[in-house]
């Protein structure tokens, strides 16, 4: 009898540190206070991600899903949520449309709320209609329905309470996620987050066992621990050079992206763009169709970018012996972040590169684009725009490929590279990569768990 | 107004973080300042205040020549930290506060130790020639002369150079709080770190004339 009750007990405290197995993370920067009106930043991204829920998400499949809206309609420019019920915030208060009401006003009212949200709610008219939010807009529809999954809601008056799969806590450098009741049914018991700001430091807890997932140095020959897998899937991150010195440097630079990195030359980190436009946003491969330059020789020209980024340095130092072949007197110049974003929206730049992240839909191209666009930085301008900006009311719509072909005819930017998210995960946590990262989907965290 | 010179500079320190060009793309949140790392850099800095005058009334100005002390000045403080990082066992879990001490002590006693014996004035032939205890009572006057000065001097490097230590052994403090805000062009925020320092230097000068 003893036996087999010492086995029973063993099997049962095996099932509950299984249960109970905390999933160990870094953050590279401290992201804040969690505020859901006020809060910046991919940190404080994933912290709102994990303790709030937007009307609508994202799956890895990049559809839109249900969140805290259970079902939605459309009508012409009018979206109307209802708002599920039963849902409560983390002091146990329910989730009501009001709560809604007042994250979207607050965000709109406040100057020092966050710029991403200000932009997703530019023109944005809401009305409360008992259980239901009905939300009318310049955009369409289908662009405000994927852009409000980025749009966790607080409670009325309290900007760091959210109603999302998990509990908030912090000490120090320590911020500890623990799940609780809520319709995503989270199957993790907690995920713990500490500050680890250096890349070797990060490496070392990767390989001394002390985190659970974590993204490697992009170093030749890195491969993760034994009980680690590597994930690798592609993002909506580029590296993108703005030219002020014509299409010249991009047709060159077109040219050079496609021969300058040898295979495997930013372990899998990143690989060189190929086409005008984010492929993994569903963009045909397109080349720039702006009449061919003479040979570009004993030409200078200086490409600003920010100091400090390894695996950009890399890619343009490979992109200037490339060009030497040219006979181009490319010369990569670092410079510090704040200055370089300064200098962009001057102008004062021959040729500059910065790194974005574009949102998951196609309309995120358009801030290249756009009079007074976030990344209009060349002031690209033509006159058939406003037509096309006018047709494209889906991610199908055919208005796109007419919209490129005119782009191409003289653009001001060209991507230089495509980033991947490589990232080692613990072999016994089951997660599901996606190319918004492993947080930022719906079910997200809420859908891992620790295999048996 | 004898420390007017003193406060120019600091206007100008001041008129430069107002000023500081640039501007943040994705601004990302300011984090809250660390308080929770207030006590534990207080009291390195009161360990690191102590120990270093004491081993230098120790050593005297030959401290400064010491073989051993300039052999653990030389490796730069992501070394120590590293050491530390990689020789610690896994089996304990990530190392915490008490280690990012160990580090900062072992990079930075050897070399304050040093800068306050190289700052001594020479004992030979006077106040050897008095004898040892003549010596150890000139050591001490003049330890406690040159603290107020290394002080103002070292304290401000040493909250602000910390942040290699914290980025290695993943603490919170106020090396990164200084670097986030010039970072994210936090210029009221840095203004208020160059007031504190201004403020440690003017303290320091009172100090300095007792």
């Amino acid at each position: 009898m003893r036996p087999q009750v010492l086995i029973l007990l063993l099997a049962m405290a095996s099932s509950a540190m299984g249960i109970a197995q905390t999933v160990e993370e870094s953050f590279a920067r401290d992201p804040g206070p969690l505020d859901f009106i006020q809060g910046e930043g991919f940190e404080q991204a994933i912290m709102q991600a994990l303790a709030g829920d937007a009307l609508v998400g994202l799956n890895a499949q990049n559809q839109v899903v249900p969140r805290l809206s259970d079902r939605w309609e459309t009508r012409g420019n009018l979206l109307r949520f209802h708002v599920r019920e039963g849902m409560k915030f983390m002091n146990g208060a329910p989730v009501r449309p009001e709560d809604i009401a007042w994250t979207i006003q607050e965000i709109q009212r406040r100057q020092d709320a966050s710029a991403t949200k200000r932009g997703i709610l530019q023109g944005v008219k809401l009305t409360v209609n008992g259980w239901f939010v009905e939300l009318s807009s310049p955009k369409p529809p289908a662009r405000l329905l994927m852009e409000l999954a980025h749009l966790p809601v607080t409670r009325k008056g309290h900007p760091d309470e959210g109603c999302g799969p998990f509990s908030m806590v912090r000490r120090g450098s320590e911020w500890t996620f623990t799940a609780r009741s809520h319709f995503l049914k989270p199957k993790l018991n907690t995920i713990h987050f500490r500050l680890i700001s250096d890349e070797q430091a990060l490496l070392q807890n990767l390989q001394k066992g002390w985190l659970s997932i974590g993204v490697p140095p992009a170093r030749n020959g890195l491969r993760p621990p034994p009980d680690m897998v590597e994930l690798r899937q592609p993002t909506h991150a580029q590296l993108i050079v703005f030219s002020h010195a014509g299409s010249a440097p991009l047709q060159a630079l077109e040219k050079w992206r496609g021969e300058a990195f040898p295979v495997n030359f930013f372990n899998a980190k990143a690989q060189a763009s190929r086409g005008l436009w984010p492929e993994t946003l569903g963009f045909p491969l397109m080349k720039i169709q702006a009449p061919a330059h003479p040979s570009p020789q004993s030409q200078h020209w200086e490409l600003l970018y920010s100091a400090g980024d390894d695996l950009v340095q890399k890619a343009l130092l490979a992109l200037r012996e490339r060009a030497r072949r040219d006979g181009v007197d490319l010369e990569p110049k670092p410079i510090e972040a704040a200055l370089l974003y300064q200098r962009l929206l001057k102008g004062e730049f021959q040729l500059a590169s910065a790194l974005n992240v574009f949102d998951p839909h196609p309309w995120s191209v358009l801030e290249l684009l756009e009079p007074n666009g976030p990344m209009n930085f060349c002031d690209w301008k033509d006159d058939a725009f406003a037509g096309f900006a006018a047709k494209l009311d889906s991610p199908q719509s055919p208005a796109w490929h007419e919209l490129q072909k005119i782009w191409a005819a003289h653009p001001k930017a060209l991507p230089i590279l495509d980033f991947t998210s490589v990232v080692w995960v613990d072999k016994r946590l089951k997660v599901e990569p996606s190319p918004l990262g492993l947080y930022l989907t719906t079910p997200g965290p809420s859908g891992w768990n620790w295999l048996k | 107004m004898k420390h007017l010179q003193g406060w120019i500079i600091w206007l100008f320190a001041f008129a430069a973080i107002i000023g500081l060009p640039g501007a943040v793309w994705h601004q990302a949140s300011a984090p809250a300042f660390p308080w929770a790392a207030l006590l534990p850099m207080v009291s390195l800095l009161v360990i690191l205040g102590l120990a270093a005058p004491a081993m230098a009334a120790s050593l005297g100005p030959d401290g400064a020549r010491h073989r051993m002390l300039v052999l653990l000045e030389a490796p730069p403080d992501f070394l120590w930290g590293g050491l530390m990082l990689a020789s610690w066992p896994s089996t304990w879990g990530p190392p915490g506060l008490a280690a990012f001490g160990a580090a900062f002590l072992i990079a930075a006693l050897p070399t304050e130790v040093r800068w306050l014996c190289a700052a001594m004035p020479a004992e030979r032939p006077f106040p050897l020639a008095y004898g040892t205890a003549v010596s150890r009572i000139t050591r001490r006057i003049v330890v406690l002369h040159l603290m107020p000065r290394w002080l103002a001097a070292r304290v401000p490097l040493w909250l602000t150079a910390a942040l290699i230590l914290e980025r290695i052994f993943g603490v919170q403090g106020f090396g990164g709080d200084w670097m986030h805000r010039i970072s994210n062009r936090d210029r009221v925020g840095t203004a208020a770190w160059m007031l504190a320092f201004a403020l440690l230097w003017r303290a320091t000068r009172i100090w300095d004339r007792r």
